[in-house]
């Protein structure tokens, strides 16, 4: 493992197996992240983000199954270990802000109390008043009074709420935060906010951070590096800046046509026509020929070859598209 | 055309899939193999009498009438134990023995050694008797075919005239609400305050409950009481999604909207119920046979309680065929449906579901 | 708050009226009255049985007999027994009532906490071998035929092993000379029991913030054991002190049906905090507990269960209210005279004072019970709180 990531995900492949057959969730999926860097996933609902992220903390469903590949976190391989030593990397090591920070609280528990519960579990020798402070503490940073750790969940509104799930996936002191879209629940004005808030946290504590959302635009502001994500594998990678500048990959294309500039000319909006691909079959080639809006001979017939190549310093793409322009 | 073949086809498509889903609970399969074997006894009985393998003078439950022959052995008990040929009081007489003072009113000239045919009854299960007989004689295994008859019979019958009307004033008391919900409201309260078993003592003291009445009694307290107040919160639930809100719009008519829209989804919750109602109802029989309030010519209930008269339940293992087979039965059937209703409750519940 | 109590009484007033009605009603339409048997004396004339019909106001027609019972009723004046005279209805309910009440409360008290714990274990084993065959047992353990249970029971422990009584409330013989009559008793034994009940469940409740599970436990049991010398020197103060052979010998006797009813009871409250364990499990703050690295076991009890303790604990409040109906039958076969056998009498011999105030009695209970369950509903979800109060 190189001693500058503080994750590295090596050829995960998962399925779901269900009534109907497996589902492929995760298919050859790999990407690593540098220490105190930001890394953004994007793409469309049901591409395998949420998977992939509760995969890192061994939260997957039931039905879920992990393959092959290794998750690495600081050196610790996650795949297979035991849940002792999950439960103490869970928080303390990883921790998640959740998509839906409605949900997320037990609602006849107080949110001080639960937060509280947490900071017990990885620090058990810290005393009330010890808690309460750092409680407090996270408060502050993340913008709330500390009156809230006495109240309901209910009884705080939208922003507030994921600002206390926030504070929350802090109170252990992780290494590593994944925010599962964070914002897609608030109106645009709290949006800012909160992602201001983000970026603060991470750059005053030196967290490293995965940010997973299908805004593109909010991958752009927030993070270093990015990966797309299409029918559960990884179509393009790099530096954010690169990938924007100049993406390889036509789904990555599509995306970037698809959201408004606000600088340049006022084009007509391309969007993205059809649906994502049904994971359950096992397709060969490429999974994003039937939407491509310029396939090659080998994509539609699906003898292209997939894998990742670079196709410029850190920026690697799907070879197939590469390839064929 | 073709839009109504598809219909029919992804009805039938759901139908497949759920019950594949409740192929996949174990508890629900157990149910449903339980139930459908008291259906086969329930059946069998009809057709063995009609294809004359089973004649009703013998086998009929009720006036049926068969007797196990032995020849027994007339004894004078000694007045002290142990002896030689008995080891306590209670072994004489002996199992195929007969004292000479129980037959000589009838066989004057008998004496002690002498050998005297006897009619055994209650007669132990045998190859004739796959229950053995009770003490009338009767077939028991041909009574718990007919106990079976009795019990989904009425467990059915109340069962959906109960789940019918609660569902029916449930989802009306939540779509219509204001003073028809309070109504409602406090007359299941009132069903709820009158003690159950009590009221069908009142009942069967004024009039002469029949297994139709019962159901029908059953079926209409059921349905008036308390689940009507569970339906309309589920009813309630329905009532505020968007779809309700926007086929008013579209001009729908209150009727329309209560059948098309909120009963199909409460539905699923009131098949639950009926599962449910049907063991009530068989407990509820049940109980009453027992107490001797039916007036019924067999089923379970009856067959204990016949059996704790006579007193053949104080006998213990004894006579195990007179005890355990009813009692067992009842639960057994009531515990079937059930195991049913909560495999159908892992089907229907999407929150109940393994992830 | 004050608004809905209000007119929360004012319907339950209402409902209580109707339901005084409908049961006179019902009770009159039973054939013959409670003094027929007078006619079959034949050393009464008779005109004995006119006199004594008309006394009771017998033959009066059903309307005025509703309305003069309904207005006494108010007053306060529930008439006298007509088949125990001089006995009013509230003297047989007194006397029967603890009875009841002893067997029962220990008997709810009992079947809810342990059905509440294995509906607990039961759904977190979900999927589990285990899980299966114990909820197959529990379902059985719910729909077991009562009265052949009961008898099966009776027999095995009162005539086989020859362990238990079996029947009756207490020997007589050991009665003889007692300085107590067994309704002193009885009211002696419903106070211990409710005095401990509260003291056990104030435990739990000072418990329940309590940081580390283990500590908790141990802190409980610690308590549970005080509570119990703290008995011994209860019984052994003044008269309790001679209390004593003679409370024991009814405990005696309530040991096999108390075990009896508790094993049927149990698995309904077991079933019922299954089925809604296994709703709260899917809710997403589950997963946020278990992202917290929180143990199993502690999201089990202090998130999954804690929620799901809502309906569990108002369906027990409703299930306080079909004590009684189960006292019908299990005094039956037991022998034990308590409240149900007095309703299954009166009803059956027509003692309509008797039936007519146990009936209240139960529906006065229903009443109320509808209403406390409704309220510790908003009591322990905080989210029906704040809302009732804004």
């Amino acid at each position: 493992m190189n001693q500058q990531n503080i994750l590295e995900v090596k050829n995960l492949n998962m399925i779901y197996t269900t009534l109907e057959g497996n589902v492929n969730a995760v298919n050859d999926l790999s990407f690593e992240i540098k220490k105190g860097s930001s890394f953004g996933l994007v793409g469309e609902s049901g591409c395998g983000k949420t998977s992939v992220a509760m995969t890192l903390m061994q939260l997957q469903a039931d039905n879920a199954k992990i393959v092959s590949g290794n998750i690495l976190f600081d050196g610790q391989e996650m795949v297979g270990l035991n849940e002792k030593d999950l439960r103490k990397i869970r928080w303390g090591g990883i921790s998640i802000v959740f998509q839906g920070a409605m949900n997320a609280w037990n609602p006849v528990i107080k949110v001080g109390e639960q937060i509280r519960e947490a900071i017990r579990e990885h620090y058990p020798e810290n005393t009330r008043s010890e808690n309460t402070n750092k409680i407090n503490t996270l408060f502050k940073m993340v913008g709330l009074e500390p009156e809230v750790a006495d109240r309901y969940p209910h009884e705080l509104s939208g922003g507030m709420k994921q600002r206390a799930v926030i504070a929350l996936s802090l109170s252990c002191d992780p290494k590593l935060i994944i925010a599962d879209e964070p914002t897609t629940a608030l109106d645009v004005v709290i949006q800012d906010q909160i992602l201001k808030e983000i970026k603060k946290v991470q750059d005053d504590l030196g967290l490293s951070l995965i940010y997973i959302s299908h805004d593109i635009a909010v991958i752009a502001e927030m993070t270093d590096y990015m990966a797309v994500m299409y029918a559960g594998r990884i179509v393009e990678t790099g530096k954010t800046k690169d990938i924007f500048k100049n993406p390889k990959h036509s789904y990555t294309r599509m995306l970037l046509d698809s959201t408004p500039s606000i600088i340049g000319d006022k084009k007509m909006l391309k969007s993205l026509d059809g649906e994502p691909p049904s994971l359950m079959d096992n397709f060969s080639g490429c999974s994003f020929a039937p939407r491509c809006p310029e396939p090659s001979e080998n994509c539609s017939s699906g003898n292209a070859e997939m894998g990742l190549i670079k196709v410029g310093d850190g920026h690697f793409a799907d070879k197939c598209c590469v390839e064929c322009g | 055309m073709t839009e109504v073949n598809t219909l029919k086809e992804s009805r039938k498509e759901n139908l497949k899939k759920n019950f594949n889903r409740f192929k996949q609970s174990k508890i629900g399969m157990t149910g449903l193999v339980i139930v459908i074997l008291f259906g086969v006894l329930a059946i069998l009985q009809p057709l063995l009498f009609l294809s004359g393998i089973w004649d009703y003078k013998t086998y009929d439950p009720v006036v049926g009438y068969d007797a196990e022959k032995y020849i027994a052995e007339v004894v004078v008990c000694p007045d002290e134990y142990p002896n030689e040929r008995y080891a306590e009081r209670k072994e004489c007489p002996g199992r195929n023995e007969v004292t000479l003072i129980s037959v000589k009113p009838y066989n004057p000239g008998i004496k002690e050694g002498d050998t005297i045919e006897r009619f055994r009854q209650p007669a132990e299960p045998s190859g004739k008797h796959l229950l053995g007989t009770d003490s009338l004689g009767r077939d028991v295994f041909s009574q718990i075919m007919e106990g079976s008859q009795v019990a989904f019979i009425l467990g059915l019958l109340s069962a959906t005239l109960s789940v019918v009307i609660s569902t029916i004033l449930g989802s009306i008391a939540a779509y219509f609400g204001g003073f028809i919900d309070s109504y409602l409201m406090r007359q299941s309260d009132l069903l709820l305050m009158l003690p159950s078993l009590p009221l069908l003592f009142i009942i069967s003291a004024f009039t002469e409950l029949q297994v139709w009445h019962l159901a029908l009694v059953l079926g209409i307290l059921g349905g008036l009481g308390g689940s009507v107040i569970t339906i309309k919160s589920q009813a309630l639930q329905v009532k505020v999604k968007p779809f309700v809100d926007s086929a008013r719009i579209t001009g729908g008519s209150r009727m329309n909207i209560l059948f098309s829209h909120i009963l199909p989804n409460v539905a699923p919750l009131a098949l639950l119920f009926m599962v449910f109602g049907v063991t009530g109802a068989i407990a509820s029989e049940s109980v009453l046979s027992f107490l001797g309030l039916l007036n019924i010519d067999m089923s379970w209930g009856l067959m204990i309680s016949v059996s704790q008269a006579d007193g053949y339940i104080n006998q213990g293992l004894t006579y195990w065929w007179l005890v355990i087979p009813a009692g067992l039965s009842v639960t057994l059937l009531a515990g079937g449906f059930y195991l049913v209703g909560r495999g159908l409750d892992d089907v229907f519940n999407p929150r109940l579901r393994k992830r | 708050m004050a608004r809905f109590v209000i007119s929360r009484f004012i319907q339950m007033g209402v409902v209580f009226l109707l339901f005084l009605v409908l049961s006179y009603i019902l009770f009159d339409a039973i054939p013959g009255n409670a003094f027929q048997s007078l006619l079959l004396n034949p050393s009464l004339p008779d005109y004995a049985y006119d006199q004594v019909v008309e006394l009771y106001g017998l033959n009066e027609p059903l309307v005025t007999r509703v309305q003069n019972y309904v207005i006494n009723f108010f007053k306060g004046d529930f008439g006298y027994s007509y088949l125990q005279f001089p006995k009013t209805p509230i003297d047989l309910i007194a006397e029967r009532l603890p009875r009841t009440l002893m067997l029962f409360s220990i008997v709810n008290i009992v079947a809810f906490y342990t059905g509440f714990f294995v509906g607990k274990v039961l759904a977190w084993r979900r999927g589990s071998k285990s899980e299966t065959w114990i909820t197959i047992t529990s379902v059985f353990s719910y729909t077991i035929f009562y009265p052949w249970f009961a008898l099966i029971m009776l027999w095995f422990f009162g005539l086989k092993l020859n362990w238990l009584p079996i029947g009756k409330f207490l020997y007589p013989e050991k009665w003889y000379d007692a300085p107590f009559d067994s309704d002193l008793v009885f009211i002696e034994m419903i106070k211990y029991t409710l005095y401990f009940s509260i003291l056990f469940f104030l435990i739990n409740v000072f418990t329940r913030n309590i940081e580390s599970i283990s500590q908790r436990r141990n802190l409980r049991i610690f308590g549970f054991g005080i509570l119990i010398v703290l008995s011994i020197f209860y019984w052994n103060f003044g008269k309790l002190q001679e209390m004593q052979t003679y409370a024991g010998d009814i405990a005696y006797h309530m040991i096999l049906p108390i075990m009896t009813v508790t094993i049927v009871a149990f698995a309904g409250t077991a079933l019922l905090t299954r089925t809604t364990m296994m709703e709260v499990l899917k809710e997403d703050y589950i997963l946020t507990a278990r992202a917290k690295g929180i143990s199993q076991k502690r999201i089990r009890d202090r998130h999954a269960a804690r929620t799901a303790l809502l309906p569990v604990v108002t369906s027990f409040i409703f299930t306080i209210v079909t004590i009684i109906d189960g006292a019908v039958l299990t005094e039956n076969i037991f022998s034990w005279p308590g409240m149900g056998q007095l309703i299954l009498d009166s009803v059956l011999r027509e003692d309509i004072p008797v039936a007519m105030a146990s009936f209240s009695f139960i529906g006065i209970t229903a009443l109320v019970a509808h209403f406390i369950a409704d309220i510790s509903y908003a009591f322990l979800d905080p989210r029906i709180r704040i809302k009732s109060q804004g």
